[in-house]
């Protein structure tokens, strides 16, 4: 996020500088007294600074740590800016562009849909991008299911989430997840857009409604309802220092602290605590099956030669372009194609989709014609 | 009357000391252990030589025993077979595990588990490593990969993957998990096994380089208080890290059990955070970048954030807490072989992300009452350790199996009715409340919560139900 600067490139007072930060950094770490090495740390835990040559139980060579060391190079500015892809909550990293909520919703119906569902609703193992209203589903967030039938909280972008800035840098660098970094900085605008278009979100009192075109200066003025949700603040200078007395008070993250000797031993549950079973079969959907055996793996081998059976039956519509089919070997396809789930690309040949007759008119069990699918995606990774 | 165990252990002990006093003249008490000690083992020799009128039976026996095995009798594999060798074909079943629950439909944001319920002593085999990724297990050409250190540094740093491996390099044993270990059980038992329950976790040697030692001839800027980590996968997974635990102990590593990192594991170099989050441990690891305010990043706002009751969710909840579990027995590994009167070893892990485990103690009725356990093995900072309780079954026995473990830090793992009256049910991740598993009185194992119901007030503060 930060631009280089090459006139600070060429006069590097390293040595000065380093040892500036580094003091700064290092003060809160120093051992309270050189024989304990054990001191209250920024996540409730504690240090073992190196003393005596050893850091807790490991020996180190202390004169390996103090060593000026040059590998490697200064980064070019052409390197810096095609990885400095991230995108801070006051606007750094983002650019200039812009995009509709109508724009929007035509790419996530072309790129997204088939994962997020209808409007962001989910599906699949896939998380959802809205449940509705963003500002009254907030409500939600307080919502404990401690009985059966108690609705939870709805956790989605408009909800929950503290920052815009995370949808934008997250969209352009990581989605559409099969082909990530695809999109371009207006599409990505659009699609941000769309999705506070389905959250029934509002910048700066106006409604993001169908017709609304977001830009860089209308996204900088966004405030989500879940902006103040979290603790502790990170935020400004005392960020780490107020991390570090948040984590300081067990209660504040349901943690207990005990003289060892203190320690319950007896009367230790409520006398209000009972056994509760599992209802049900639980989750017992294992892959493979749980097992404790000792024997030979089953043989995989079913008698069916894949591969012959593709080129009889598949090739001459999978290996090659213009026939409307994704074409086996070609990664970019067949990715699309398995974003949707094994499942449904075997239940789309095993029934016919588009083009394509049920199992391509090939007379074939569902098994075999599985493990043909599975060669072509396996060709085609 | 001494165990052979005891036995074994003093004659340890005895050849310690005798090397230890080798040159000094005072080696008298030693001498006299030893002396005992031979005394005793060649008491045993003559039983067992004098036992042959012991054997049982005027039946055959075993297959086993009296029939010649293949294997016995004819040539085993030549060594120029497996050059990189694999576990026998037998223990196929000792593998990760999945499960479509814990997946985004296409197992690339998703998670395979070990098998801890078969793991033994502190060092999880890199096969074995449980697997979390974001957009897939990536496949990098070590040679086409770069780090990239940039921000508030007087000296930005591109670094080959050679170049970072001439770093002094230091070598630790931690475990690495998951957060959301346990995070599918806040409101009731769901997995009836060890290895969903608990085995969103591993441990491992690890070796690397301390970030600092990078850092240190880079010029690290005052003003610069976080860290960016970023992968260099298809997901680009980040996560903000602060500058103390940069300048503490957070390492990038390549080596793994003293091999290079599996793809899994982020191949060829993976952030290690000790004790912390698994998910702070930035897998294909290619850019750090430090500034003065914290990035925000997807995975440390939408999920590892724990709602509370309140409303407010904690954020930057770094360290997994003190947490332990019983592996054996286990829902998988149970006791249904034992017989009245055997003695077994109940054995489980305790493992604190913010320091070192100091004690363990084990109850038989679900954490009403606790004895202690022993430790034994090394017991490392951050680090998975072992601990042990000697038990006689009684056949037809019921138990609750609880333990609960102490770290230097001064925690200790809270019951449940403790923890989720402070962060209530539905906050995911950090669940480190004591686990029990239910021994039945066949001998099988079911994992069990023993808890309170809980009520709320009408200003929303979550309460026991019932409780006067």
């Amino acid at each position: 996020m930060f631009k280089l600067n090459k006139k600070q490139l060429i006069s590097i007072s390293a040595a000065a500088a380093l040892s500036l930060g580094l003091t700064a950094c290092m003060e809160n770490a120093a051992p309270s007294s050189s024989s304990t090495a054990k001191k209250a740390s920024i996540d409730g835990g504690v240090m073992y600074p190196v003393a005596n040559g050893k850091t807790g139980p490991y020996y180190v060579n202390t004169n390996a740590h103090n060593q000026k060391i040059e590998y490697g190079r200064v980064p070019t500015e052409k390197e810096y800016e095609e990885w400095n892809s991230d995108v801070m909550a006051d606007g750094t990293g983002l650019p200039e562009g812009e995009g509709s909520v109508e724009e929007g919703e035509e790419v996530y119906e072309a790129k997204c849909v088939m994962c997020h569902g209808d409007f962001g609703s989910g599906g699949g193992g896939y998380p959802s991008l809205s449940k509705g209203n963003a500002y009254e589903l907030h409500e939600t967030l307080t919502n404990q299911r401690i009985k059966p039938d108690m609705d939870g909280p709805v956790r989605v972008f408009g909800t929950y989430w503290p920052q815009a800035s995370t949808l934008w840098w997250y969209i352009k660098d990581a989605m559409p997840h099969p082909m990530t970094d695809s999109l371009t900085d207006d599409e990505v605008y659009a699609l941000v857009a769309y999705i506070l278009n389905i959250n029934e979100m509002e910048i700066d009192g106006q409604e993001v409604d169908d017709e609304y075109v977001l830009n860089r200066e209308k996204f900088l003025k966004i405030k989500m309802p879940n902006k103040d949700g979290f603790e502790p603040n990170i935020a400004g200078p005392n960020g780490p220092e107020n991390v570090r007395k948040y984590f300081s008070n067990p209660d504040n993250f349901g943690a207990v602290k005990v003289k060892p000797s203190e320690r319950c031993m007896t009367n230790c549950q409520e006398p209000t605590a009972k056994v509760v079973y599992i209802q049900g079969a639980g989750i017992s959907d294992f892959h493979p099956p749980l097992s404790e055996v000792r024997d030979l793996p089953k043989e995989e081998n079913t008698g069916f030669d894949a591969p012959k059976a593709y080129e009889a039956n598949c090739a001459m519509c999978h290996s090659a372009d213009g026939m409307g089919a994704p074409v086996i070997g070609d990664k970019a396809a067949w990715a699309a194609v398995t974003a949707k789930g094994m499942d449904k690309v075997y239940s789309n040949g095993i029934h016919g989709i588009n083009g394509m007759p049920p199992k391509g008119g090939a007379d074939l069990s569902d098994a075999n014609f599985k493990s043909i699918v599975d060669y072509i995606v396996s060709k085609s990774k | 009357m001494k165990t052979t165990d005891n036995l074994i252990k003093e004659n340890i002990v005895d050849i310690k000391k005798s090397q230890q006093d080798l040159d000094s003249l005072d080696t008298k008490s030693s001498n006299v252990d030893r002396r005992d000690f031979l005394a005793k083992t060649a008491a045993i020799g003559v039983t067992a030589l004098a036992g042959t009128s012991l054997l049982a039976s005027d039946e055959a026996g075993e297959a086993a025993i009296l029939e010649p095995q293949s294997w016995g009798t004819k040539w085993g594999d030549p060594v120029t077979k497996n050059l990189y060798g694999m576990p026998s074909k037998y223990e196929h079943n000792v593998t990760r595990r999945y499960t479509k629950l814990l997946a985004s439909g296409n197992f690339r944001a998703s998670i395979a588990v070990t098998p801890i319920q078969e793991s033994s002593g502190i060092i999880t085999p890199n096969g074995l490593f449980f697997s979390r990724s974001h957009g897939g297990v990536a496949h990098i050409d070590p040679n086409e990969h770069r780090l990239m250190i940039t921000g508030l540094v007087e000296k930005p740093l591109v670094l080959t993957m050679k170049q970072l491996k001439r770093y002094p390099s230091v070598t630790r044993t931690h475990f690495i998990e998951c957060p959301a270990n346990g995070g599918q059980e806040w409101r009731g038992p769901q997995y009836n096994s060890l290895q969903f329950a608990k085995g969103f976790m591993s441990c491992a040697e690890w070796t690397g380089v301390y970030i600092k030692d990078i850092l240190k001839d880079l010029g690290i800027k005052p003003e610069a208080r976080w860290m960016l980590a970023e992968g260099g996968d298809s997901s680009k997974m980040g996560r903000t890290i602060p500058m103390e635990k940069v300048l503490d102990d957070a390492m990038i590593v390549w080596g793994q059990n003293g091999e290079a990192l599996r793809p899994e594991q982020g191949y060829p170099i993976r952030l290690l955070v000790p004790g912390w989050e698994g998910n702070l441990c930035v897998k294909w690891l290619r850019r750090l970048d430090f500034a003065s305010e914290p990035w925000y990043c997807k995975e440390e706002t939408s999920k590892y954030t724990v709602l509370k009751p309140t409303g407010k969710a904690i954020q930057h909840f770094y360290a997994n807490e003190v947490n332990s579990t019983v592996t054996s027995p286990s829902p998988e590994i149970d006791w249904t072989d034992l017989k009245d009167g055997d003695v077994v070893e109940i054995e489980g892990l305790a493992w604190s992300g913010m320091g070192t485990i100091t004690g363990v103690d084990i109850s038989f009725d679900g954490g009403k009452t606790y004895k202690e356990a022993s430790l034994k093995g090394l017991v490392l900072p951050k680090c998975w350790t072992r601990w042990s309780y000697m038990h006689t079954y009684k056949k037809g026995e019921e138990l609750l199996l609880t333990s609960r473990a102490m770290d230097d830090a001064g925690y200790i793992q809270p019951t449940i009715d403790q923890e989720i009256l402070k962060v209530g049910v539905e906050a995911v991740y950090h669940r480190n409340a004591v686990e029990t598993w239910k021994v039945e009185k066949d001998g099988k194992v079911t994992h069990v919560e023993v808890r309170s119901q809980l009520d709320r007030k009408p200003n929303g503060e979550l309460v026991i139900e019932g409780k006067a």
